[in-house]
C-alpha cells in the first residue's frame, strides 16, 4: 500500500502541476482578448503632404528620402503593428475620428484609447528632419476595469515612443538615414533560447521534479520499516539465526537502490506514455536513475542506522515531514526557484533530488551523458559518504538491543 | 549445557543484571520469575547472546562463547515478548522468511513450515495475513519461528501475554510436548506463577537485578516452610486495619489488594483472635479468614515485597 502510494502519489502531483502551471512554465502569455480604438486628429497623409510640401522648399532637403519616409510614418507603423499576425489575436482595433470620443470613453468594451494628438506625424518628422521641437506623445486612456489588458497595451506603446525618440536621436547624428524606417523586428518579441536544445514543457518539469521528490520518501519508508523490524524483534530474530548485521545493512542498502529505481521508472514509464515525456538518450537516463537511486540508499541507511542508534523513529519522521519538502523547494521540485537565485541554485544542487533534476533535465533538453558527469558523480558521491556515515553509527555487535 | 556466572549488565549508572549466576541442564524446562523490571529480558537479552554483559562468562558445553557465539546461536530458538513477524504476510509466507534466514531452503524448508504448522496447530490457516489472526494465534506463530531450525533450546520471554486461556493452554502443552518429545531444553519466563509451577523443573527468582531464590519448585517451597498464609477478605478495607496489620509485631509480610489481604505468619502463631480485635476496632466486618500452605506465589511476595504481576 505504501509503495503504490509512492508511486500514485508524484503521478497525480504531475497531472495537477503540469496542467496548471503549463502556462507559467512553457512561457505562453495568458490570453488576453482586447480592444482599442485609436483617434486621429487630423489624417497623417495629409500631414505628411503638407511637410514635404514645406520641405520642397528647403535646399537640403533630398527628394529621394519620400519614399522611405512615406514608407515608415509613424502612425501607420503603429497600425500595422497592431495587425501583425500575433497581436491581431489578442487585440481588436478600431479606427476612429475625434467626434466619437466621449462615446467610446463610454463604451466598457473598449480596452483602451489611442489618441494621437493634432499634426502628430507632422511635428515628428519635423523634430527628425530639421531637429525643432519636441518629439510628440501618444496618448493612452485604459479601462480600469480591465487592468492587464490596459498594461500590455501601456507597454506596447511605450515600447513604439522609445523606437521613435530612438530613431530620432540616429538621424539627429547623423547615424543613417534608413533609420528612418522602424524595423518590424523592433517590435516583434521573438523568444529565442540561449542554447539551441529542445525547451522543457512544464509536463517534464514536473514530470522530474516530482519523481526525484517522492524518491526521497523511498529512504523515509525503507527507514521507517526498518526501525519497526527494531522494535518489533524482527531485526534480533535476524542477528540471533546468525545473519552478519552488514547483511541486514547490505539488505536495507539494495531494496532502497531497487525500490527507488523501480518507482522513478514506473512514474517516468507511466509519464512517457501519458505526458509525452520522452528520453532520447536512454543510457543517460538509465545511469542517472540508478546514481539517484544509489544517493537515496544513502539516506535511507543513515536514517536507519541513527534510529537504530537514537531507539527512535523521530529522525525518520522528521525527514519525511519536514527535510522532504525544505529539499525538494530548494532542489527545485515545486517550482525552478534556482531561477531566482544563484545561491539557491548553487544550493539546490547539493541535495541529491537537486542534482538528479538538473541532471535529468539536462538530458530532456538533449543533452549527453558527458554533460552531466558533474551531477551524477556528485550523486554517487553523495551516496557512498552517507553509507559510510551510516555505516560508523549503525550500532556496533551486540549493543542492539 | 549453559551456564551463566556473575554476570552483570550495567545500563549507564544503573544495573539491570547484577552478578546472576544460572545453569540450564539440557532436557530440562527452567523458569525465571520476577516482577516487571527485575532484569529477566536483560538477562535473556545476555544468555541468547544479543547483549554482552558488562562482566561474567557464558558457558555453553563447558566453551566461553561470550566472543563467539555462533554455536549457541545455531541451537537456539528465541520467543520476544512482542510479535516478531511480518503481519502483512501469511503464515506460511512468515515462515519461509524465517526459514530462508536460518538457512532453511528447499524441500527441507517446506518440510520443516509443514512441521512447524501443524505443531503450533496452524496448519489450516496458513494461508491467512497474520494481521487477521487472534492474539493467542499470532503467539503461536511466534513460537514457531523459533521452532524452525529445530532448536535443543528455546528461550520463550512471556509468550503467553494477553491471550485468552484456550490458547495459554495451547501453548503450555505445546512447550511440554516439545520437552517431552524432543527432549528440548527451555527456559521459560512469566508473569502466570501457575504457568511456571505447572511447567518448570526448576525456578530462578529474579528482584530488582538481582537473583534473589533457586531452586526446584519444592526447594522454592520449602523457603516459607516454617510459615503459613493467612488470606483475610471484607466488604471493604480501612487505613487504619492495614496500618494496624502492616506494625503488628507478629506478622511477616502483608500484601493489600482491593478487598483482600494477605498476611505470612510463623506456623505457630495464631493470629484469629488479634484479626478480630483489629477487625472491630476499625469497625470492619470480615467475610473470610483463610489459612493455608504458602504457595510459589507466596513464596515470590515473601522475597520481594510484591506479587508478581505488581
Amino acid at each position: 500500500m505504501q509503495l503504490l502510494l509512492l508511486i500514485g502519489l508524484p503521478i497525480i502531483l504531475i497531472l495537477i502541476l503540469g496542467f496548471a502551471l503549463s502556462n507559467f512554465m512553457d512561457g505562453e502569455s495568458p490570453e488576453i482578448q482586447a480592444k482599442i480604438a485609436i483617434i486621429e486628429h487630423n489624417s497623417e497623409m495629409e500631414q505628411f503632404d503638407q511637410f514635404i510640401h514645406e520641405m520642397n522648399k528647403e535646399t537640403g532637403f533630398n527628394k529621394r528620402n519620400i519614399a522611405s519616409m512615406e514608407k515608415s510614418l509613424p502612425i501607420q507603423t503603429l497600425k500595422s503593428l497592431f495587425h501583425s499576425k500575433k497581436l491581431a489575436k489578442m487585440i481588436e482595433v478600431k479606427e476612429t475620428s475625434v467626434s466619437k470620443k466621449d462615446e467610446i470613453l463610454n463604451d466598457n468594451t473598449y480596452t483602451a484609447v489611442i489618441e494621437v494628438p493634432e499634426d502628430f506625424t507632422y511635428k515628428y518628422l519635423f523634430h527628425i528632419m530639421l531637429n525643432d521641437g519636441e518629439i510628440p506623445q501618444l496618448r493612452v486612456i485604459g479601462n480600469e476595469q480591465q487592468q492587464i489588458g490596459v498594461d500590455v497595451i501601456q507597454s506596447i506603446i511605450e515600447n513604439f515612443q522609445q523606437q521613435l525618440t530612438l530613431g530620432a536621436f540616429i538621424k539627429k547624428n547623423g547615424i543613417n538615414e534608413q533609420a528612418l524606417v522602424i524595423p518590424d523586428s523592433l517590435f516583434t518579441n521573438t523568444r529565442t533560447t540561449i542554447d539551441q536544445n529542445k525547451a522543457v514543457t512544464s509536463k517534464d518539469y514536473y514530470t522530474v521534479g516530482m519523481a526525484v521528490m517522492n524518491a526521497l520518501f523511498i529512504a523515509s519508508t525503507i527507514g521507517t520499516i526498518a526501525f519497526k523490524e527494531k522494535q518489533t524483534f524482527v531485526f534480533n530474530r535476524i542477528i540471533l539465526a546468525n545473519m552478519s548485521r552488514w547483511i541486514y545493512f547490505s539488505g536495507v542498502l539494495f531494496s532502497t537502490v531497487i525500490f527507488a529505481s523501480i518507482q522513478l521508472l514506473v512514474i517516468y514509464g507511466f509519464a512517457w506514455f501519458v505526458f509525452d515525456v520522452t528520453w532520447s538518450n536512454l543510457f543517460a537516463f538509465f545511469i542517472i536513475t540508478v546514481s539517484l537511486s544509489i544517493a537515496i540508499s544513502g539516506i535511507a541507511v543513515l536514517l536507519t542506522a541513527i534510529s537504530y542508534q537514537i531507539r527512535s523513529e523521530t529522525i525518520t519522521n522528521f525527514f519525511s515531514s519536514a527535510i522532504v519538502s525544505i529539499m525538494a523547494l530548494i532542489g527545485g521540485s515545486f517550482f525552478p526557484i534556482g531561477d531566482s537565485s544563484e545561491f539557491v541554485r548553487v544550493i539546490g544542487n547539493f541535495t541529491p533530488n537537486g542534482a538528479g533534476m538538473s541532471a535529468y533535465l539536462s538530458i530532456l533538453r538533449g543533452n549527453a551523458l558527458t554533460d552531466v558527469i558533474t551531477p551524477i558523480l556528485y550523486l554517487c558521491f553523495f551516496g557512498v559518504t552517507m553509507i559510510i556515515i551510516a555505516a560508523l553509527t549503525f550500532p556496533k555487535r551486540r549493543e542492539m538491543v | 549445557m549453559l551456564e551463566l556466572v556473575n554476570i552483570s549488565k550495567k545500563f549507564k549508572q544503573n544495573y539491570a543484571v547484577r552478578n546472576l549466576n544460572m545453569f540450564i541442564e539440557r532436557g530440562e524446562i527452567v523458569g525465571l520469575l520476577g516482577p516487571n523490571g527485575a532484569g529477566k529480558s536483560t538477562a535473556i537479552s545476555i544468555m541468547s547472546s544479543l547483549v554482552e554483559p558488562t562482566q561474567g562468562d557464558i558457558y555453553f558445553n563447558n566453551h566461553r562463547i561470550l566472543k563467539k557465539p555462533k554455536p549457541l546461536r545455531k541451537i537456539t530458538g528465541i520467543v520476544p515478548q512482542e510479535i516478531a513477524l511480518y503481519i502483512d504476510l501469511t503464515a506460511e509466507e512468515n515462515l519461509q522468511f524465517f526459514g530462508r534466514i536460518y538457512q532453511l531452503k528447499g524441500a527441507k524448508l517446506k518440510e520443516r513450515v509443514n512441521d512447524v504448522l501443524q505443531i503450533i496447530g496452524l496448519t489450516d490457516r496458513r494461508k491467512e495475513v497474520v494481521k487477521k489472526f487472534s492474539g493467542g494465534m499470532k503467539r503461536r506463530l511466534n513460537i514457531g519461528v523459533a521452532l524452525l531450525h529445530e532448536p535443543e533450546l528455546i528461550i520463550m520471554d512471556e509468550p503467553t501475554v494477553g491471550i485468552d486461556a484456550q490458547s495459554r493452554n495451547y501453548i503450555l502443552e505445546t512447550v511440554k510436548r516439545l520437552n517431552k518429545e524432543k527432549n528440548v531444553t527451555v527456559l521459560y519466563t512469566s508473569h502466570y506463577m501457575e504457568e511456571v509451577e505447572y511447567l518448570c523443573d526448576r525456578i530462578y527468582i529474579m528482584d530488582k537485578g538481582n537473583l534473589i531464590a533457586s531452586g526446584t519448585k519444592e526447594e522454592i517451597r520449602r523457603i516459607l516452610s516454617g510459615e503459613k498464609t493467612i488470606v483475610i477478605k471484607a466488604n471493604r478495607l480501612t487505613e487504619l486495619f492495614i496500618n494496624e496489620l502492616k506494625t503488628h509485631p507478629l506478622i511477616n509480610s502483608i500484601n493489600v489488594e482491593e478487598k483482600q489481604i494477605t498476611i505470612m505468619v510463623a506456623k505457630e502463631v495464631n493470629m484469629f483472635a488479634d484479626l478480630i480485635k483489629l477487625a472491630e476496632k476499625a469497625s470492619l466486618e470480615l467475610s473470610s479468614v483463610n489459612i493455608k500452605t504458602p504457595t510459589l506465589e507466596d513464596v515470590f511476595l515473601h522475597l520481594t515485597g510484591r506479587a508478581l504481576r505488581d
